[in-house]
């Protein structure tokens, strides 16, 4: 362009015009392409930085147990996950662009005023300290009001996802208002705490304009004495100055960069402290003691297996796969027989709560069933989830095959479970994909099996799509009795050689029930059993019977044996009785 | 594999929404704050002002005063100039402190919007939505549509008036030469149109896409314990990762349409440029145009660009909102199935009525797989009745024909002689109160999940009667007692502790009526019996059905509802279902002789 006015300036009559314009032209086009190419390349890249973020992050939330969970809320973690994550591709994107660019574009204004005249450079830059400072403060009020903001917003999809997850009984508790006025007050706080962080920003880029500017004012005051004097030519001044506006746009800019960048990094911080919390809780210990999440300078959340893995233990084999995550899969030795399973000396206490489970010993001999009963409270169910290691057990105090179960690998431990926890948890997907969960080895005959075993096959089948059916959330679209069949299913498939089944047949009707043990009973022959349950029937049929009460084992024997010895078994097992006798009457 | 993700009505199919309507409805959602719009607005032209005084000010102190070697009068004018700056930085603040108070209020108000809409649904709706998606509405769909009053609104009319100055001072100058200049909008019209259609797509799957991702997320993690227990981490995450990649592809996808309008327009500036420079030099060599005009009007058609360039960008900004918009008020403008009649019956006066009633009642979830087929039973005022019946049955779904969380398909539900549709629905529920097959809990001190729904008129005594009639006196024992607080869903009680906590909620809501659905089926025998003789006591004189599979649970209630096929098969006290010797009697002989050991 510069050639072509050149030219017109020149010769006007002669100037190959034409020739320039299509020059111009395709300039124009390059520049386009080339505009294209990077925006391409940038914007792709930063997405799919962000998509890695978001996989690791899946990754990381993937190996933390319910003790994080208990602690942080599913709406707090949908907000990391969501809002704290494309703040951090801000950070990475657009921030880290534009710090680099305006880098070197102060850098080249900087080179060429040095080269007009050094003293009045100086002058320029005077104010510019004043800016660092600024910066500083800055920075610390936006690190601080974005987090209390950020934080705010967790409170407020936690209240959304509360009550929308809750909505059986916010209808049945006529809590609409209610949830409106929850919801409200945390919106309004959100607000008062983002106008809060609104204000903090309002001022800084223009605050940026003004001392640019007042650079501009030293530059022409200062310049102009020194053209007034003589010292200074005016071309060079008006240069000057134009170097200054040319600076004046990436300080303004910069105003915005860095609240960009400093919401990214208070972001980022809020991520971090997702993967650090199970550093601290469980230092090492995340999968079979031997991943730990690590952040690497990319900010890349990577999890790398740690050296001296306990891995190994003749009975399992580990495959490090791409990513650098392991799959454990559990040596054949360990499922050759029902392994047995005893806990000796097991205390336990949930975090910041008084013991549940006090000094409890008891064994179930391989191919062995034993009930568990006892009060509700009593800690059948976190006897369960110890042996899975869902909550941490103190280590030598429960044993799986003779193995203590925190030296096993987490998933040879609990691919030997057959696990149905007390709150059947369905997915929002096909009943057959709730079955199988994606195992390998899961053929159509395998599901409808364990389905039949567990005495819900016939009322999948009558459902529109049978075993297709894709069902509402948490198994919504089923019936309480079906849902907790279909997880007893779950557990079935794939032959584990244990069993946990707590308090499985509590939603089913009694025909159902005695279906389900008869069919249990050849199903399960020969597999280690803990049946944890209220419903005594159900614990006579097993070999033995282990009593629960306020966290210790009161009584252990048979079904007739407890009845004799009169204890708090017998105690239960004659209200039942009774209650029929009554009924009988 | 099938789809995860099923939405066959759900309020994802919105079809192609009037871009008019849209705007409608968005211009209302900005009218409560049209003050604030318009007091942003008015600083634009100050703003205006005061940027072009700086230059014209730098020229007078070059011309004026540093060319005239006037010292004094270069301190006044850098004096001047010191006022401009701080106008402007005044001005520029107040401009952005309003548009963000702007936006954030949009935000609020459309999220309460949404929340509050949201609420009001029928359960059939949340049967079909999961909540993660639900999420990504309130929470972040509501953000861009901020955007388009920020981003978007603001700076279109801050570029529209800088526009219309360069447009004049252009006329001013040469109008053929605009006319040329001009040439390019035809081109840029179609551009823009042709990346409205195709970009609106784009944005709309990536919305959709999102909601996915969320969703999925949302639910893995409240469902993490399943996936532990079966080691499906791997699973799970090859799962989570296709979603998250095939989001990520379609925000490139969109990104590719933005970028190319991006590019278009630089390019089609670039070629007015050479335009200009083609038919002016050609108007010098007529000399029909001088030198300094052609310089001045390339000037001004730079700046003429710079506006549409960044209206590009604003344009996306809109098109986005657009999109999001789209599904929002798509959302909000989804009536409520369930909602109360205009004008409520009024209440019977006498009580002969019965206190519930079915009659002939028919009811499907789904199209035709029908759960109730012409069930009939009615429940005397005072009498305690009892349902039981093989799971899957339809006995919850009874329950919720009851409070009206679904319509029935044929016949009428009667409370208190007064159809459940012609009631006001809040009235209802308060009435009919119903302990649900899982009870959830809110995460929230102990107590505040027994004061759910009582209105604030509990007294502690009530309180501590509730706590002793459900036997949850183990919230005594917790650290902080009544302030204990509960994790999401009550999480850190026993399952059981739970129930017993929602058997004394419903004790504490009081209601007239009260349905226990399976209330206490995690509950030990021993706190059971104990449970029902306290709740005999209390509940006396009170209509209640009780919803069981422990024959132990139901035996002594006035009547024994058998639900067979859609219907009550049998009814009749415990002794005279035995005499009867029909369905109940076996399933009574099942339990009593149980299976051998
Ligand atoms: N929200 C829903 N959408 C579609 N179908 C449903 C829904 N809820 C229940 N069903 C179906 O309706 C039938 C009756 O369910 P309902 O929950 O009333 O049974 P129930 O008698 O309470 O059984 P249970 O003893 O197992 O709790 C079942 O077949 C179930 O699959
Ligand atoms: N996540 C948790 N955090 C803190 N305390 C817990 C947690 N889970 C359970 N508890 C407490 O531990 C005790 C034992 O609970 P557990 O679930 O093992 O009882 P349970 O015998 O299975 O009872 P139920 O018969 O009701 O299923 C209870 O007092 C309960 O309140
Ligand atoms: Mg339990
Ligand atoms: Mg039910």
């Amino acid at each position: 362009m510069k050639r072509a006015i050149d030219a017109l300036q020149t010769h006007p009559a002669t100037a190959p015009v034409g020739y320039d314009v299509a020059l111009i032209v395709l300039f124009a086009v390059g520049n386009g392409v080339a505009r294209l190419g990077s925006r391409f390349a940038i914007t792709g890249g930063c997405q799919r930085i962000e998509a890695d973020l978001r996989n690791d992050l899946y990754a990381a939330l993937q190996t933390f147990p319910p003790k994080f969970y208990a602690e942080h809320s599913t709406g707090d973690l949908m907000t990391r996950a969501t809002s704290d994550l494309s703040a951090v591709r801000s950070l990475l994107g657009f921030g880290a662009i534009s710090l680099v660019s305006t880098t070197f574009a102060v850098v080249g204004v900087l080179v060429a005023m040095l080269a007009v005249d050094r003293w009045l450079t100086l002058w320029a830059l005077a104010p510019y300290p004043v800016l660092l400072i600024l910066a500083r403060r800055f920075n610390l009020r936006v690190n601080e009001r974005t987090e209390a903001a950020q934080d705010q917003l967790s409170v407020l999809s936690a209240r959304v996802q509360e009550y929308l997850s809750g909505m059986s009984v916010v209808r049945a508790y006529t809590l609409e208002p209610r949830a409106r006025a929850d919801f409200g007050q945390a919106n309004r706080e959100y607000l008062r705490l983002s106008l809060a962080l609104a204000r903090t920003q309002a001022g800084f880029a223009p605050a940026m304009g003004l001392i640019a500017g007042v650079g501009t004012l030293v530059v022409l005051w200062a310049g102009g004495r020194a053209v007034v004097d003589g010292r200074l030519s005016l071309g060079a001044l008006v240069a000057f100055n134009g170097y200054l506006a040319y600076l004046a746009g990436p300080t303004v800019g910069l105003g915005w960069t860095l609240s960009i960048v400093r919401r990214g990094l208070t972001s980022m911080q809020r991520l971090q402290e997702v993967i650090e919390a199970v550093a601290r809780d469980l230092p090492g210990t995340v999968v079979a003691g031997a991943l730990r999440p690590a952040w690497t300078e990319g900010g890349l959340i990577q999890v790398r297996p740690v050296s001296g893995m306990a891995i190994g233990a003749g009975a399992v084999r580990a495959d490090c796969t791409e990513g650098g995550l392991i799959e454990v899969r559990p040596g054949s030795d360990m499922l050759a027989a029902a392994p047995g399973l005893r806990v000796s000396h097991l205390t336990f206490a949930y975090a910041g709560r008084p013991a549940v489970l006090r000094d409890v010993s008891f064994e179930v001999a391989p191919g062995e069933t034993v009930a568990l009963v006892g009060p509700t409270g009593s800690g059948k169910s976190t006897v369960g989830l110890l042996l899975a290691r869902l909550w941490e057990p103190p280590p030598d105090t429960v044993f799986l095959g003779g193995h203590d179960v925190t030296k096993l690998p987490l998933p040879s431990l609990r691919a030997a479970l057959g696990y149905v926890p007390q709150e059947g948890f369905l997915f929002s997907r096909s009943i057959e994909e709730n079955i199988s969960l994606g195992r390998d080895g899961m053929g159509p005959g395998t599901l409808r099996g364990a389905a039949e075993v567990a005495g819900v096959a016939d009322e999948v089948e009558r459902l529109p799509d049978g075993f297709g059916a894709v069902v509402g959330e948490r198994g919504l679209t089923l019936s309480g009795g079906q849902r907790q069949r279909v997880t007893l299913a779950r557990a079935l498939t794939g032959d584990p050689p244990v069993l946990v089944l707590d308090d499985a047949f509590a939603s089913v009707d009694a025909a159902k029930e005695e279906e389900i043990l008869t069919n249990l009973r050849t199903a399960l022959a020969g597999r280690t059993v803990l049946l944890m349950t209220h419903r005594l029937r159900a614990a006579r049929a097993a070999h033995r019977i282990v009593v629960l009460d306020a966290g210790r084992v009161v009584e252990t024997g048979a079904h007739d044996d407890l009845v004799r010895a009169g204890g708090l078994y017998a105690r239960l097992w004659r209200i039942q009785q009774l209650e029929e006798e009554i009924a009988r009457a | 594999m099938p789809d995860p993700f099923y939405d066959p009505e759900s309020e994802e199919r919105l079809g192609r929404a009037f871009d008019r309507r849209l705007i409608q409805r968005l211009v209302q959602a900005a009218h409560p704050h049209r003050g604030l719009i318009g007091g942003s607005m008015l600083l634009f032209p100050m703003l205006a002002l005061a940027e072009l005084a700086q230059p014209w000010l730098l020229k007078i102190a070059i011309d004026d005063h540093i060319l005239q070697s006037d010292w004094l009068g270069l301190t006044r004018v850098a004096g001047l100039y010191i006022v401009v700056l701080l106008i402007l930085y005044g001005l520029r603040t107040l401009e952005s402190y309003l548009m963000e108070l702007t936006g954030q209020r949009v935000i609020h108000d459309l999220r309460e919007a949404i929340f509050g809409h949201l609420v009001s649904l029928e359960a059939r709706f949340f049967d079909r939505n999961p909540v993660g998606r639900l999420m990504t509405r309130v929470l972040s769909d509501v953000e861009a549509v901020s955007e388009a009053f920020t981003s978007g609104l603001f700076a279109v009319v801050a570029d529209v008036i800088t526009l219309v100055g360069v447009i004049a001072v252009m006329l001013w100058i040469d109008w053929r030469l605009t006319l040329v200049t001009f040439a390019i909008v035809p081109p840029l019209a179609l551009i823009a149109v042709y990346f409205r259609l195709n970009a609106r797509d784009a944005y709309r799957e990536v919305r959709r896409r999102l909601a996915r991702l969320n969703g999925f997320l949302q639910e893995s993690l409240q469902g993490m314990a399943v996936i532990q227990l079966f080691v499906r981490e791997r699973h799970e995450r090859e799962r989570f990762g296709r979603l998250n990649s095939d989001y990520r592809r379609s925000l490139f996808r969109s990104t590719r349409w933005e970028s190319s309008l991006y590019a278009s327009v630089e390019a089609l500036g670039s070629i007015a440029l050479a335009l200009l420079i083609w038919y002016g030099g050609r108007r010098i060599v007529a000399e029909s145009l001088t030198f300094g005009a052609l310089v001045a009007f390339i000037q001004y058609t730079n700046r003429f660009f710079l506006p549409i360039r960044d209206l590009g960008a604003k344009y996306t900004v809109m098109q986005w909102a657009m999109a999001s918009s789209e599904r929002i008020f798509g959302l909000l403008d989804r009536q409520p199935e369930i909602v109360a009649p205009a004008a409520a019956a009024p209440r019977p006066a006498r009580s002969s009525a019965p206190a519930l009633e079915f009659v002939g009642v028919s009811f499907a979830y789904e199209a035709d797989a029908w759960v109730l087929r012409d069930c009939s039973f009615s429940v005397a005022p005072g009498e305690r009745v009892a349902i039981v019946g093989a799971t899957g049955e339809g006995k919850t779904t009874c329950a919720r024909l009851l409070n009206r969380s679904y319509d029935v398909r044929q016949g009428r539900v009667l409370v208190d002689g007064v159809d459940v549709r012609e009631w006001e629905l809040a009235s209802l529920r308060r009435h009919v109160g119903i302990i649900f097959q899982d009870s959830v809990l809110f995460a929230g001190t102990v107590e505040d999940n027994l004061r759910l729904g009582a209105d604030g008129t509990v007294s502690p005594v009530e309180l501590a009667r509730a706590i002793e009639t459900a036997r949850a006196g183990f919230v005594t024992q917790l650290p902080k007692g009544l302030g204990e607080p509960l994790g999401e869903r009550g999480a850190n009680v026993s399952y059981g502790q739970r129930q017993l906590l929602a058997i004394a909620r419903a004790l504490v809501y009081n209601p007239a009526v009260l349905v226990l659905d399976e209330a206490m089926s995690s509950v030990d025998p021993e706190s059971e019996a104990l449970i029902r003789q306290a709740m005999s006591g209390l509940l006396a004189g009170r209509t209640s059905i009780t919803i069981a599979h422990r024959l132990s649970t139901v035996h002594t209630a006035d009547r024994i509802l058998v639900l067979h096929r859609g219907r009550v098969h049998e009814e009749g006290t415990h002794a005279e279902l035995l005499r009867h010797a029909d369905l109940y009697a076996r399933l009574y002989e099942l339990q009593r002789g149980g299976a051998p050991a």
